[in-house]
């Protein structure tokens, strides 16, 4: 984009949109008074301020209610204001640090449908998030992250590669999941058995053919399967073979 | 520009601020309400503060005697008085006490009492029968009996004080007598009276009357003291300095607020300077701090009617208090890692600061208040105290150069201090 982040990093800014995770208003302004002082703060001044700040209340949805403090709002319209202020300059790359957490469904709707409008649009977004079907609706690229690494980057489908096409089930039992850990995993068509808060996730090539071997093991145990959940290969399962571990915050 | 916008948004969430607006003007006004108010009645008298005239009854019971007689002579009007008791009188009946004291005569020591416990008088006097005799022996015990009402101070006190600087010239010729005849042998009443004479004599003032007691005659109009100006108007000024630092330190605030609400980050993702962003924090600090020291003082005028001084002399104070307490605030909050550390720091070290400051006006009239003064000269506060007290007392530009030069040079290191520190933390 022609800016050093050595040597122009105000250059840099002046392209870039930042919506931190956490709300970072406010609150005892307005949204028109937030998004006039932050367009101040990218330099916009005069008619073209004024007709950004319509322009974003009304890609936010908040033109009625402009005028209230934003204290005064739900977390959801918090969110949606907190997205605006990195609209008003129209950066050229958008960086979203987990804007839907902690939201209600039509807000984190809203806010999704707001995101794909901004790719629509051109704009770069850089969108992190722990929700894999939210990566998966919204992304062209994936990188995924582990301990502050990156350990995987493609698309969906490149990711999904690296766990092949084996499917996920997902079981919970009425005991200790030793129980019946070992056993599994030494399942035949068994690739990988995790166990987390009474969950145990198992990978393998063909669920079909998997599931009656892992209930007649159980029995053996004396152990009764509880409930039952299977899943084509997804970006969940790639970090999950990648990492070893389910996502957590 | 951005600075000015930085400013203008961090003054518009201060003055929004009911809890800011309490401290910022509520409270200053309220409790020099009070103050007002406790002094109301003088406050009200277009002649200021005047004593109350006393009620004094006195029993003169005084039967005089041949010793009195032979030495009255001595005593300012002494030859019409039959007495000790009548010279007295006499003397708290002068033109000069008129404005302290109200006499009247009763015929008993228990009538007197009875005036006083029926509050007809403030002040009893019983001058005992044997006054004169008891004073013209040696050896006697001259004494005057004071009898007063207790819900009473000012005018008690008065009346006792000039009877105890009479009774103290009565001892004084006592023991001048008591010398001369240890070194002549001579008890002769007439060189005895010669002797009182010249001690009277030699303790006047010029006017003969004052010989025992030393009246001061009024030569001009009396100026009376207003309490308002001399009582009140100090303390809301002191008030409004005090609350000037507090109002320093807790705007700049904003700047570790804003960094854990998010929003001091954020800015820093804006194209925006971080000597940008810092300078016009700074700026904010300083016009609320400005704005609550105008508005305070303006209030001060129509409302209670206070008379700060001439403008330009008030003006060099209030830029002199405003830098030092804006600069102070961004000093002390630099030394702060959050704010929950801040509750604790600001109570105490700035209810420290304004009493050490404020001791010229806590101590006014006291005799210690020139030493008081001095220590109150160790911290800014005090400077900008007694800035103000020179300029409500008629101090001129040339007076406040140097207070103004003080309270710039604690704001340049507050500030270079305050502004390296944030810029560390935030580089």
């Amino acid at each position: 984009m022609g800016h050093s982040i050595r040597s122009d990093q105000m250059g840099v800014k002046s392209v870039l949109g930042v919506v931190p995770q956490e709300i970072a208003l406010y609150e005892d302004m307005s949204p028109r008074e937030n998004l006039n002082f932050w367009g101040k703060m990218y330099g916009l001044r005069g008619a073209e301020l004024k007709t950004r700040v319509d322009e974003v209340l009304d890609i936010i949805g908040l033109t009625d209610r402009a005028k209230e403090y934003v204290k005064k709002y739900s977390g959801g319209m918090k969110r949606r204001v907190n997205i605006g202020v990195a609209l008003l300059h129209k950066p050229q790359v958008i960086y979203m640090d987990e804007p839907t957490v902690g939201i209600d469904p039509q807000s984190r709707r809203n806010i999704l449908d707001s995101v794909v409008s901004l790719k629509n649009q051109g704009m770069t977004v850089l969108y992190t998030t722990h929700y894999m079907e939210e990566a998966q609706e919204l992304s062209d690229h994936i990188a995924i992250m582990d301990a502050g690494k990156m350990i995987a980057f493609g698309t969906e489908e490149e990711l999904v590669k690296i766990v092949g096409q084996m499917d996920r089930i997902t079981l919970t039992i009425n005991a200790e999941s030793v129980r019946v850990l070992e056993a599994w995993k030494n399942a035949p068509g068994v690739k990988q058995v995790t166990a987390q808060d009474g969950t145990l996730t198992v990978l393998a090539d063909d669920s079909n053919q998997v599931l009656p071997r892992l209930f007649e093991t159980a029995a053996a145990s004396g152990v009764r399967i509880t409930s039952v959940a299977i899943q084509e290969p997804n970006l969940e399962a790639v970090f999950l073979h990648l990492t070893g571990k389910a996502l957590r915050d | 520009m951005k600075i000015l916008d930085i400013a203008i948004k961090d003054m518009t969430r201060s003055f929004r601020s009911t809890f800011a607006l309490m401290f910022m003007f509520g409270v200053p006004l309220v409790m020099t309400g009070m103050f007002y108010l406790m002094f109301g009645n003088s406050s009200n008298n277009p002649q200021g503060f005047s004593v109350p005239v006393t009620k004094v009854v006195v029993a003169n019971l005084d039967t005089g005697g041949a010793a009195f007689d032979a030495i009255k002579g001595q005593f300012p009007g002494g030859q019409q008085a039959n007495s000790m008791g009548d010279v007295i009188l006499a003397t708290l009946q002068e033109k000069g006490f008129a404005s302290l004291m109200e006499i009247s005569l009763a015929d008993s020591a228990e009538s007197a009492r009875a005036d006083v416990d029926n509050q007809k008088a403030g002040v009893a006097l019983i001058i005992p029968a044997d006054f004169s005799q008891q004073f013209s022996d040696l050896n006697g015990q001259a004494t005057i009996g004071l009898y007063k009402d207790p819900t009473l101070t000012i005018g008690p006190g008065i009346v006792q004080s000039i009877l105890s600087q009479f009774m103290d010239n009565i001892s004084g010729a006592k023991i001048a007598v008591d010398v001369y005849i240890k070194q002549t042998g001579s008890s002769d009443p007439a060189q005895i009276g010669q002797v009182v004479s010249q001690y009277t004599a030699s303790i006047a003032t010029g006017d003969p009357t004052s010989a025992l007691l030393d009246i001061q005659p009024t030569t001009s109009t009396p100026q009376p003291v207003n309490m308002l100006m001399t009582v009140v108007a100090p303390i809301m000024g002191w008030l409004t300095i005090f609350y000037a630092f507090y109002t320093g330190a807790s705007t700049a605030q904003s700047i570790l607020r804003e960094d854990e609400d998010g929003t001091l980050p954020r800015l820093f993702t804006t194209p925006t300077g971080h000597s940008t962003i810092l300078g016009g924090k700074f700026l904010a600090v300083g016009l609320t701090v400005l704005v609550q020291m105008t508005v305070l003082l303006i209030l001060g005028r129509l409302l209670f009617g206070f008379s700060w001084g001439a403008f330009v002399p008030l003006a060099l104070v209030t830029v002199g208090t405003m830098l030092a307490a804006a600069t102070f605030g961004i000093f002390i909050n630099s030394l702060l890692k959050s704010t929950k550390q801040a509750g604790l720091i600001f109570g105490g070290l700035l209810t420290l600061l304004g009493i050490v400051g404020g001791l010229p006006v806590f101590a006014a009239g006291s005799s210690s208040v020139d030493t008081l003064a001095k220590v109150s000269l160790i911290e800014p506060v005090g400077w900008a105290v007694q800035g103000l007290l020179k300029v409500m007392k008629g101090g001129q530009v040339q007076d406040l150069l140097l207070t103004f030069g003080v309270l710039a040079a604690w704001s340049v290191v507050f500030f270079v201090v305050g502004v390296l520190r944030f810029q560390k933390r935030y580089a």
